[in-house]
């Protein structure tokens, strides 16, 4: 939901429902079989990455021999004192694995929703020191040419760019934090840097308008051929996903299914996934129940941290343990 | 000309598409934006005359029935970019019907938040974010929320087109995104993209948009802009990005302020619009 639509809500009365007070439609049940979800403990940066993600990678059956991968991490601003972008050793790592498994193509791709300067960005964060020929890897999502695609929520196309529509993987390389509108961004919301601000933007404001949480799920329906690496080292608790407080969660999700891998790292969060309007959307295509789900490596609760919540999604908090 | 300008100069030119636009990088599709940017910067350039026409005509021929530009040939809807359009033909002194209808697009566009449901939601709860939503300003795209960028170059535009031998009233809106501006101002002094404030919570500035949003507010030598010019200055000081320090000395010289002297950076970038706010910036700004 956006700042407007927030403001709506409190006159009508949505707002209620939805942060899960309200009657909601049932869930559904989902695609059939069941999504494999790893999660591994990991201290610091500093552990071996590679090696948890080769892990995680066999453990969800990953199969990149000879596709495009378009890794897309979130860098959205830079504040030295905090955990707002995806850390540059989960990118770099993840380029490594990628490679190691035969992918023909391994590049990185993201569009800032507040700042022009990607590459600036991308400087500040560490990343063109800490990856080797980072620029010659990387596109600007925001300036990127574009393609349209028609139909997205209530519009009769969207344009996006070329470098995603190129790709047979796109890699979500987030972060763990809660979001003060939709209550968690994850693997999905991270999707929202792939849309283009050279068409939209710096806010991407045509998403608010139309709803975050639809957008969400829209961009999850249109970028199917998909993959989660989420980065909750060291996540981000509060008034996130920028002016949060950073949450030293120790954990690393992946999994192809990303409603799986959302509503995972929701429960690792203490957030109630069912409660997620956005998850609730994308229910259809993925699988939010936690019995639809293999938990590999860890279990939640063997990681399960609370991440605080501002007032107003306090009512998101997950009660019972998983 | 100094090598650091005609070296840019040439990267202009010999990126220019087959199209006569120019793309955000060399190589790609053509966009109204860069090839704006471009437009200004080599236009005094008489080495450039032909480059020029051949973006010119490009330009002109990206505007819609309804008076706006579309931002590139792949996308075919009203855009934000039409104020650059306008500032175009008003710096060249183009005042043709195409410039009208599209001074009259900018004139009927505005952000849905001044609309009255949003006004009485904002009524309601207005510490989500904080702002006055009575001010009628401009949205990247039609059927959104006002925002600085925008905004700023809207009132560019609007302002040529003041001084322009057009006859149109734009004084109303002109004062009015000049209040919008004024009013989303940062606590730290400048701007970001338009929120100040979002649940209780002050959020910083960034040197680009506080550049842009002093440059919205050239020209008007009834307002006070000394503080916020010297938080521009230090933001030049500080910041790493070329782009905002681009920004930032175009909108210095739009203010007839002296950019610190600075040792010319030798152009590495393949990024056309850098190369082209440095030009403008070198040239005095778009005051």
């Amino acid at each position: 939901m956006n700042r407007r639509g927030f403001l709506q809500a409190g006159i009508a009365g949505i707002g209620a429902a939805h942060l899960g007070c309200g009657s909601q439609t049932p869930l559904p049940t989902g695609p059939p079989g069941r999504s494999a979800v790893a999660i591994f403990k990991a201290a610091s940066y500093s552990v071996d990455l590679l090696d948890l993600m080769r892990r995680g990678a066999a453990l969800c059956g990953l199969d990149v021999k000879g596709k495009r991968v378009l890794l897309k991490p979130n860098l959205v601003e830079f504040a030295s004192n905090t955990a707002i972008n995806t850390n540059v050793a989960v990118i770099a790592a993840a380029l490594e694995l990628f490679r190691g498994l035969g992918a023909a193509e391994v590049l990185i791709g993201e569009g800032p929703g507040h700042r022009r300067d990607a590459i600036g960005m991308a400087e500040e964060a560490d990343y063109r020191a800490g990856i080797e020929k980072f620029d010659s890897l990387f596109t600007d999502l925001n300036r990127d040419d574009v393609s349209a695609h028609r139909g997205f929520a209530d519009l009769p196309e969207i344009y996006l760019p070329n470098t995603a529509w190129r790709a047979d993987l796109i890699v979500s390389l987030a972060k763990m934090k809660t979001h003060h509108w939709a209550g968690a961004t994850l693997s999905m919301k991270n999707f929202f840097g792939l849309v283009p601000g050279s068409v939209y933007g710096w806010p991407k404001n045509q998403l608010h308008q139309l709803g975050i949480d639809r957008s969400i799920a829209e961009l999850q329906r249109v970028f199917p051929r998909s993959f989660a690496i989420v980065d909750g080292i060291v996540g981000m608790e509060g008034n996130g996903p920028i002016q949060g407080v950073p949450k030293q969660s120790g954990v690393l999700v992946m999994g192809g299914d990303l409603v799986a891998v959302d509503s995972t790292c929701c429960r690792i969060m203490g957030i109630d996934p069912e409660r997620l309007e956005y998850l609730r959307l994308t229910a259809e295509r993925g699988h939010l129940r936690v019995e639809q789900i293999d938990q590999r490596a860890e279990s939640i609760a063997a990681v399960r941290t609370d991440f605080a919540l501002i007032e107003s999604l306090k009512v998101l908090r997950l009660l019972k343990q998983t | 000309m100094s090598d650091a300008l005609s070296s840019r100069l040439d990267f202009l030119r010999t990126t220019q598409n087959p199209d006569g636009g120019w793309g955000f990088f060399p190589g790609k599709q053509s966009w109204l934006e860069p090839t704006a940017y471009a437009l200004m910067a080599l236009h005094s350039d008489s080495a450039s005359r032909l480059n020029f026409e051949r973006g010119w005509k490009l330009m002109r021929s990206w505007q819609l029935p309804d008076g706006s530009w579309q931002p590139c040939a792949a996308v075919r809807k009203p855009h934000w970019t039409t104020a650059l359009c306008v500032t175009l033909h008003c710096l060249y002194g183009v005042y043709d019907d195409r410039l009208r209808r599209g001074v009259a697009w900018l004139l009927d566009t505005s952000g849905i938040e001044n609309r009255w449901k949003y006004r009485m939601a904002h009524f309601v709860s207005p510490s989500v974010v904080e702002l006055d939503p009575s001010f009628k300003a401009w949205p990247w795209l039609p059927g959104c929320s006002s925002w600085i960028e925008p905004t700023a170059h809207a009132l560019v535009a609007l302002k040529k087109v003041y001084k322009a031998p057009l006859n149109i009233a734009v004084q109303d809106r002109i004062g009015m995104g000049e209040k919008m501006i004024l009013e989303r101002r940062c606590s730290d002094g400048g701007w970001n993209y338009g929120n100040r404030k979002v649940l209780g919570t002050d959020l910083p500035s960034y040197p680009e948009t506080t550049a842009l949003a002093l440059l919205g507010l050239s020209g008007n030598p009834a307002l006070d802009l000394s503080a916020p010019l010297a938080v521009a200055l230090r933001q030049w000081k500080g910041t790493r990005s070329p782009l905002a320090r681009a920004w930032l000395a175009v909108s210095l010289r739009s203010h007839a302020l002296p950019v610190p002297p600075t040792a010319p950076r030798p152009f590495s970038s393949p990024d056309t619009m850098l190369a082209a706010l440095e030009i403008i910036a070198a040239n005095g700004g778009l005051a």
